[in-house]
């Protein structure tokens, strides 16, 4: 019997039982929508946690610290293999997998550009990394190596200027003109009172306190928006910052207080080339010495706990299409046991066994298939539903689910879970037929055609 | 005993005599408990239902009582089933189904279901269908056993006229002795066992 022949036959036998095949179908139907709609509604939020802590800041950036920062004890008195300092960088560096290396110094510092003043978080960093930490100019250029005194802003600066003289100075005045950060000239002081009315400061400071020199800087690029921390600071070469700082430290004559055994860096960004790396990276880190932690290692946690209510999801859906089965191995029986004659008949004029089971094995596959096309149409509707009418009534869901729906909703089906589902409904039916089709290819002929 | 190729044999006997178990089981349907069937140098009683279902698509065309035709199918269909097991093209096996519906008289029913047809109209389909891949045996169990006379004498002509074309065997088995007049061979069976075999 060909292919064809059977294909015909079993349609035309499923067709002939109409309302029995649909309500079978009908099954099959709930049981695929319910596993597929759970499972996207787990992937949303898989990828609305995802999306979240990625406008955190980047996946693939491990944060080093020196360690027992976090007055770790046992990390303290162990003894320390790498130090943040020039040479650990360099080990940092030679780790493969690892991208570029930025250690990083901040400060808080006083930028007045005219009559605007904005207080700023500076961040020294190494221009060389810059394009590798994927920084981006929306206006223009980056650091060079050969930039000192020079800044890029991020976004957002340039709107926490404001008028020192004006009265309401905390109270930002929208239609008040953005300060140019690029065309305008600045100045750079580490004197918290730069640029303030006199009757603002308060004598908080010792006498002796003389305020270092501001230094004239120079505005050359404006990063492009990324929602990350990197809209609110302003960079500068790490060089020409640590010299701010020694000068600010002067002028309030502080000691030194880096001796040998202190970090030159406090804090080190590594960039790793593939986010899949990151975790096997940072426990190199950790191996050194070093304290890391990573979005990507938070991420995993969320991810870890999230699972497993999926998975109760999934087993609420996996219960339906499991009565689905049963329901098809019932509809299955059923119809041997009405067909039983015919297949003795055919069986006597001429069928193979093979043949036999293959038809019932088929009609068996496609009320799973039909049902798991069905079904994830019907999905689709449902999660269309979802992200359009759900998003307020369910966030009780989500608080279940521990995550968060991300910018597609709170429900996503990706290709790859529809085709999935067919495939899997299709399967179930075929393990559902299986038993009857064997039962109807062991039918005695003449049993078979003595029933009547 | 034997039966030779071209053959009509009668089997008959009254119901209970066992003449039925005895086409079975020389069908292959059932096994015999002890005896040998030898069909074209083949022990039938030896074959698994794998074979079976091969020898009886190649060797075995059978004819039954109640006509066991598929309820859902038309007359066409019906009588192309043996070779839809076969594997044969749709197109072909159409044509050669409408040829033998057509000989056995049935040109206009051939899009009938049979439930449309009388019971000779369907027996005749029944003969179609069991003569249409043209095995070399046929089989038919009681074919006019729900016949009335005139009916049953155009069925058994019919199918005599058939085997006769392509020297096929026929092998009947009937509690009718009417039939008996229309064989080559009749085997009188009581109680289980050959009374006497009468050849003409």
């Amino acid at each position: 019997m060909n292919n064809w022949d059977l294909l015909k036959m079993g349609f035309h036998n499923l067709w002939r039982k109409k309302t029995r095949t649909f309500l079978t179908v009908l099954g099959v139907i709930i049981g695929t929508c319910s596993i597929v709609v759970m499972m996207s509604i787990g992937i949303a939020n898989d990828q609305g946690t995802k999306e979240w802590i990625e406008s955190m800041g980047d996946l693939s950036i491990i944060e080093v610290y020196s360690s027992g920062r976090y007055g770790d004890m046992d990390s303290r008195n162990s003894k320390k293999q790498v130090k943040l300092d020039d040479q650990g960088i360099e080990k940092l560096e030679k780790i493969d997998g690892v991208k570029a290396v930025m250690p990083i110094k901040e400060m808080r510092l006083k930028v007045a550009a005219g009559k605007m003043i904005g207080n700023v978080n500076v961040i020294g960093i190494k221009p060389e990394v810059m394009e590798a930490f994927d920084f981006k100019v929306q206006e223009g250029r980056l650091l060079t190596s050969t930039d000192k005194e020079t800044l890029v802003f991020g976004t957002e600066v340039a709107d926490r200027f404001y008028d020192p003289r004006s009265r309401n100075r905390y109270d930002r005045d929208p239609n008040a003109p953005k300060v140019n950060l690029i065309s305008s000239k600045l100045m750079l002081s580490s004197d918290n009172n730069y640029g303030e009315k006199k009757r603002n400061q308060r004598n908080q400071r010792d006498d002796d306190y003389k305020p270092p020199k501001p230094h004239k800087v120079k505005g050359v690029g404006l990063l492009a928006q990324s929602g990350r921390e990197q809209d609110w600071n302003a960079y500068m070469n790490i060089t020409a910052l640590e010299k701010i700082i020694k000068e600010d430290q002067d002028a309030r004559h502080e000691k030194r207080r880096r001796s040998d055994n202190e970090d030159q860096y406090e804090q080190v960004k590594v960039k790793v080339i593939d986010i899949q790396r990151v975790e096997e990276i940072q426990e190199k880190i950790k191996a050194m010495g070093l304290d890391a932690s990573s979005l990507t290692e938070w991420l995993k946690s969320m991810r870890e706990q999230m699972k497993k209510s999926q998975m109760m999801l999934g087993g609420i859906g996996a219960v339906s299409l499991l009565v689905a089965a049963i329901g098809i191995t019932n509809t299955m029986i059923m119809s041997i046991y009405e067909r039983t004659r015919e297949i003795g008949v055919m069986k006597v004029i001429g069928a193979n066994l093979v043949d036999i089971k293959r038809l019932f094995l088929f009609e068996a596959a496609m009320i799973g298939f039909v049902g798991g096309i069905l079904g994830i149409t019907l999905s689709y509707g449902l999660s269309f539903a979802l992200n359009k009418f759900g998003e307020g009534s369910m966030e009780g869901m989500d608080m279940m689910m521990g995550g968060m729906s991300g910018s597609a909703g709170m429900s996503i089906i990706p290709i790859e879970l529809a085709l999935g589902g067919v495939a899997f409904a299709t399967v179930i039916g075929i393990i559902s037929g299986y038993l009857p089709a064997r039962r109807a290819m062991n039918l005695s002929a003449l049993e078979a055609i003595k029933t009547e | 005993m034997e039966i030779k190729t071209g053959e009509i044999c009668c089997f008959l006997g009254t119901s209970g005599s066992g003449k039925s178990t005895l086409l079975n089981m020389m069908a292959g349907l059932e096994k015999p408990t002890r005896g040998i069937i030898k069909i074209n140098e083949k022990n039938v009683e030896k074959m698994n239902e794998k074979q079976l279902a091969k020898f009886r698509q190649k060797h075995i065309g059978f004819v039954f009582q109640s006509y066991n035709l598929l309820a859902a199918l038309t007359a066409l269909e019906n009588v192309s089933m043996p070779l839809t097991f076969r594997g044969m093209k749709k197109k072909q096996r159409e044509k050669i189904s409408a040829e033998i519906l057509d000989a056995v008289g049935l040109k206009k029913y051939i899009t009938h279901k049979p439930n449309q047809m009388s019971g000779g109209q369907q027996q005749r389909v029944g003969i179609a269908r069991a003569f249409v891949s043209k095995p070399p045996i046929i089989f038919a169990d009681e074919p006019t056993g729900n016949l009335d006379s005139k009916t049953t004498k155009e069925v058994m002509n019919l199918m005599l006229e058939i085997a006769k074309e392509n020297n096929q065997t026929i092998i009947i088995v009937t509690h009718d002795r009417s039939i008996a007049e229309y064989a080559d061979k009749v085997v009188y069976i009581l109680d289980g066992n050959i009374e006497k075999i009468e050849e003409k």
